[in-house]
């Protein structure tokens, strides 16, 4: 079994248009099914054309409602985005992160998320 | 503003023939067809039956070529000037097809000649906009999108309208704040403020439209309920109220199609330090 876990954003997406936030959901459930599994995971942006925040927001700023921030630094990476998206990518994750800040909002979140992977 | 009128004295109407009379109307922007189209369609929800009559010949050939007319018995025609961006009524979960909307009738068409760079900025802005109404506004009539080039000013704007609850109404039910309309949009616009509670985090949409949109010199305007907030292209921001409501948001951003900013980042970011 390999370690590091591929994912291809437009595989998932199924084109290079990322825009909507049920589409970044989709990517989400992959990335947050490997880090469950303790995988790491490189996230391919190859062929990508365009980003919105709702895409990345859902995509991997939900990803701090049930992981620590210091799991996320060391087991997702991020590969072939150009610097415009990176620097997206990097306000989702600033944004994700102080949305976070609010305890209520993490305890509410991260009960939903056991109850999710309760059902 | 003269839609927000219409709609409500369409309001009162219940199963009946409305003629819309253009006959006083010289000049309609037809990305405004997006506002006009929502209204009307809401008006035939309640079976009323709507026709649009004594054009000026000009207004009429801009609501032909935009596909508009189309929803209300005329045939269709091709847009052999390329200025205009088609009318349509989108679903919220139609963002993929809304994807394809904006490729075909921008990208590579005479509307216009505008930097790469510039058009993956304003694809991207009005994806977030039309996200924001499609997660935001809880429309059940739909989505009105529209577009038109300006050839002569060089400007492009882009316009859409649901007919969801509206921006005050959303900040009142998620965070129980009591806001006047146009003090709502100003809250949603600004610094980390979202209506997000789940999961999913936000709050990011709206600004990244406005930096970018005061970059480019361009112009953003917001009509939600009764409210109105516009920056203008010098990024000065005005606000002001109306009597009447509009049944959900309006966003248009004009933007400066002449800009050959790149919109390229100076400074390098690395990928291993984004988390």
């Amino acid at each position: 079994m390999s370690e590091q876990i591929k994912i291809s954003v437009y595989e998932v997406v199924g084109s290079g248009l990322c825009v909507a936030s049920d589409d970044g959901q989709k990517v989400y459930d992959r990335i947050a099914a490997a880090l469950r599994e303790g995988r790491k995971v490189k996230l391919s942006f190859l062929n990508v054309d365009s980003l919105t925040s709702a895409f990345l927001n859902a995509a991997i700023g939900q990803l701090y409602s049930e992981f620590k921030e210091e799991e996320i630094k060391s087991n997702l990476t991020v590969s072939e985005m150009v610097q415009d998206d990176l620097a997206l990518l990097k306000r989702v994750v600033e944004t994700a992160k102080e949305y976070f800040k609010d305890p209520e909002r993490l305890f509410a979140a991260r009960r939903e998320a056991v109850g999710d992977n309760d059902d | 503003m003269q839609l927000i009128e219409l709609d409500s004295k369409l309001a009162e109407c219940l199963i009946e023939d409305i003629e819309i009379d253009m006959s006083n109307v010289n000049w309609f922007a037809a990305n405004m067809c997006s506002p006009l189209g929502a209204i009307l369609y809401k008006s035939s929800q309640n079976l009323n039956t709507v026709s649009i009559t004594n054009f000026n010949p000009k207004v009429e050939s801009i609501l032909t070529r935009n596909g508009f007319l189309c929803n209300y018995g005329r045939p269709a025609k091709v847009d052999a000037q390329e200025t205009t961006i088609k009318y349509f009524r989108l679903e919220p979960a139609d963002d993929r097809f809304f994807g394809d909307y904006m490729e075909k009738y921008l990208v590579g068409k005479g509307i216009p000649q505008m930097s790469a760079g510039l058009t993956k900025k304003f694809m991207e802005s009005i994806f977030e906009i039309f996200s924001n109404a499609a997660i935001h506004s809880n429309t059940e009539l739909g989505i009105f999108t529209c577009g038109q080039y300006f050839p002569n000013k060089h400007r492009l704007d882009f316009t859409i309208a649901d007919l969801g609850m509206g921006i005050r109404r959303n900040i009142f039910e998620t965070r129980g704040l009591d806001l006047s309309a146009e003090n709502a949009i100003d809250w949603a616009v600004k610094g980390k403020n979202t209506t997000k509670t789940g999961n999913i985090p936000g709050g990011l949409g709206l600004k990244l439209l406005r930096e970018f949109i005061e970059l480019n010199t361009g112009r953003i305007q917001i009509i939600s309920d009764k409210g109105y907030w516009e920056q203008q292209n010098d990024a000065q921001i005005v606000t002001r109220s109306f009597e009447h409501a509009f049944p959900g948001t309006v966003v248009n951003i004009e933007i400066n199609a002449s800009d050959t900013r790149s919109y390229c980042l100076k400074s390098e970011l690395q990928s291993d330090d984004i988390f």
